[in-house]
């Protein structure tokens, strides 16, 4: 996958102290928000199934879907491309770029167009592109990568943010978040002013009425689809949904679990280009349609995940991904999710992804779609079992023997119990053999004195 | 507009893609059914709640300064608050069966003018990246989450709401539905939302970010202040 094996990132990444604090404490924040706001939401778990339900209806009838969406598009003015791979993808909208003669393109925040690398394209094109979300501005000048699908410089602090803008900009330095902030609003405004080329994602497309919806908390989506002649509309086949009722499904769901808010600051449905007689927006609207591997998904081991709304929620939950932060998963989409979509999306150099977990379940919980992430993790495991060490491979399959022999188990217990070091206080650390590589991470609690079997075993004996 | 019926290189055509996605999936167990159009069951807001107190409740939550006026006293309001926020320069936007229409608009521009405000009407560049205040109606405002809904149209720029650093919007009581999922159904209705205007947007408290180290800040890309002014009806 790159140059650095996952056990060299992981090394790296759990000694970078200054990130992992600031990622601890913003999933955290948002880990307590998600939960105080589900807590005031009548019908939360009603509106979860029925957004699963949604989901898996629309991928069961995909191309029927599909077909009605891109139908009313073109009825309400838009036009209709379809990109099968990233490559396409690119070249479909660098090539109506250059036809047009587009010069520079503001983007509003979009995980697609990530996926397939749309800047450096359109760069190579002569455009000049323009993230306008502010942490994807900041990722931009400062040339770094996003680490976080909501909030993409969650590994960065104000003094980076500051030190990034003032070399960028020619601004004095600051590291006021206020003044920061006011100082990319000035940036961009002027940005926004002459731009014409606007390039967004979509949260969802909605079939029965062509209609695109973009959500966003700084306003940067809805200047996107204000100011520039031409608006292009990258979205992965699997955010269609059938009605426009269904929306508000996903809508009471998404900010919630993304940041904790009822609604994001901006919610936008877009139908079409700029009517007549209206004072702004685009003169043309083009929506591609994005499958780069989608419906090879849609029919493999792990079809769910493509319900997946993007809202974050399972990399703030995952303890591992609070441990490690974004970029040892060196993907595009990080944390849980991140480790079921990039092996399926980009192939076997991910495959070591989902083992990046202990199954703990508080990203299924989190999802606001129900997606069983960790029956996804398992099942993805499983395909590259015969790529595992031998020794791990040995180890498991004798466990799982050994789990399916009572007697044998009870007695590798006590086994275990005398074998295991103890340093006094409860934790056998510096453990040899096939568990030293564990235990060089972390503490492994000694276990208890006596066994669950025991304890029942003498609970019965005492009440009779 | 046609459908390009050509595969050319990369582009490949909608109705082979979605048949070749048809032949993947044909060996598909028990199919989903799609849930009903009913929601009224997933409500959180019912219909009989106090929908100006809720929707004040919830707008305040959001970021958004309320305040409640009288018929004849709102285009005072308007212009104190205007005035109080030190704006010069007011974008107002008159739009027929909102509860800013031309007569209250024309009003509101002599109250302004007198008070030393500049009042103006034009969505060229230069009016509209100068304006430091705008005042807009809305279509519909949600009780559930506090959220404005505006429609684009001959009478309704989308830069009016957005551009400005100070969005003051006039809201009637009757305008104030219960939940989303009512907004919604409101704007699934034939010749009003979607099928009419070619952007809707729902606002719910300021622009805002957190992507600094956490912490709120608010007026990134949109307007950093909403004033929200109730009207009985």
């Amino acid at each position: 996958m790159s140059r650095h094996s996952l056990r060299a990132r992981l090394a790296r990444a759990v000694a970078d102290d200054r990130v992992l604090q600031a990622v601890h404490l913003a999933t955290w924040r948002k880990v307590e928000a998600r939960a105080a706001s589900f807590a005031q939401l009548p019908h939360a778990e009603e509106l979860r199934r029925r957004a699963a339900q949604i989901r898996r209806h629309t991928l069961e009838n995909l191309p029927r879907y599909l077909e009605q969406f891109a139908a009313r598009v073109q009825a309400a003015g838009g036009q209709v491309h379809v990109a099968c791979g990233a490559a396409a993808a690119c070249r479909i909208i660098c090539d109506l770029a250059v036809r047009r003669g587009l010069k520079l393109a503001v983007k509003s925040k979009s995980m697609t167009t990530e996926e397939v690398h749309l800047n450096a394209a359109l760069e190579a094109a002569g455009l000049r592109v323009v993230e306008t979300d502010l942490g994807e501005f900041i990722v931009q000048i400062d040339h770094d990568r996003p680490s976080h699908i909501i909030t993409p410089i969650i590994h960065k602090d104000r003094r980076q943010v500051g030190t990034a803008l003032a070399r960028a900009l020619g601004c004095r330095y600051t590291e006021d978040p206020a003044e920061l902030t006011r100082l990319v609003r000035q940036h961009l405004r002027d940005v926004f002013r002459r731009c014409d080329l606007g390039i967004t994602g979509a949260n969802f497309g909605i079939a029965e009425t062509g209609t695109l919806c973009l959500v966003t908390n700084e306003g940067n989506g809805r200047m996107t689809v204000t100011r520039p002649r031409v608006h292009v509309a990258l979205l992965g086949i699997e955010k269609i949904i059938p009605r426009l009722i269904d929306l508000p499904v996903f809508l009471k769901l998404l900010a919630r679990s993304s940041t904790g808010q009822p609604m994001g600051s901006y919610t936008t449905l877009v139908t079409g280009p700029r009517r007549p007689g209206e004072h702004d927006g685009p003169d043309e609207l083009h929506v591609v349609l994005l499958d780069n591997g989608r419906s090879r998904i849609l029919s493999g081991p792990a079809p769910e995940v493509l319900h997946c709304v993007r809202c974050g929620a399972c990399l703030n939950a995952c303890p591992v991904y609070r441990n490690i932060g974004g970029h040892a998963y060196e993907s595009v989409y990080p944390g849980p999710i991140g480790s079921v979509l990039s092996p399926l999306l980009y192939g076997p150099q991910y495959e070591e992804l989902p083992r990046l977990s202990s199954l703990c379940g508080a990203c299924a919980s989190a999802c606001p779609v129900q997606i069983d992430l960790p029956a996804l993790l398992v099942r993805l495991r499983a395909r590259s079992r015969e790529r595992q060490p031998l020794g791990k491979r040995l180890l498991l399959s004798g466990w799982a023997w050994l789990m399916r022999h009572p007697r044998l188990y009870a007695l590798s217990q006590k086994l275990l119990r005398e074998l295991l070091p103890d340093d006094g206080a409860g934790w056998a650390r510096q453990v040899v053999g096939p568990l030293a590589n564990w235990t060089s991470q972390r503490d492994l609690p000694r276990p208890a004195p006596g066994s669950f079997r025991e304890l029942w075993k003498q609970e019965l004996s005492d009440e009779t | 507009m046609k459908r390009d019926a050509r595969v050319k290189g990369d582009e490949t055509n909608l109705s082979q893609f979605s048949a070749a996605l048809a032949r993947n999936r044909a060996a598909q167990g028990e199919m989903t059914p799609l849930p009903a159009r009913e929601v009224s069951a997933l409500r959180a807001v019912p219909p009989d709640a106090d929908l100006v107190a809720r929707f004040t409740q919830a707008a305040r939550a959001a970021g958004c300064h309320v305040h409640c006026s009288g018929e004849s006293e709102c285009v005072a309001a308007i212009t104190a608050l205007l005035q109080a926020a030190g704006a010069r320069r007011a974008l107002v936007e008159p739009q027929p069966g909102t509860a800013l229409p031309p007569e209250r608009a024309a009003a509101l521009i002599d109250a302004l003018t007198t008070a030393g405000v500049a009042a103006c009407q034009s969505y060229d560049d230069e009016t509209l990246f100068a304006a430091d205040a705008s005042v807009t109606g809305v279509r519909l405002a949600v009780a559930e989450t506090g959220t404005l809904v505006c429609v684009s149209g001959p009478a309704s720029a989308r830069a009016a709401s957005l551009v400005p650093p100070l969005h003051v919007a006039i809201v009637s009581g009757s305008q104030i539905v219960p939940d989303l999922f009512d907004a919604f159904e409101h704007l699934g209705q034939a010749g009003s939302g979607t099928a009419a205007a070619s952007c809707i947007s729902f606002i719910t408290g300021p622009s805002k970010t957190a992507d600094i180290e956490g912490v709120l800040i608010t007026g990134v890309h949109g307007p950093g202040q909403v004033h929200i002014v109730i009207v009985p009806n």
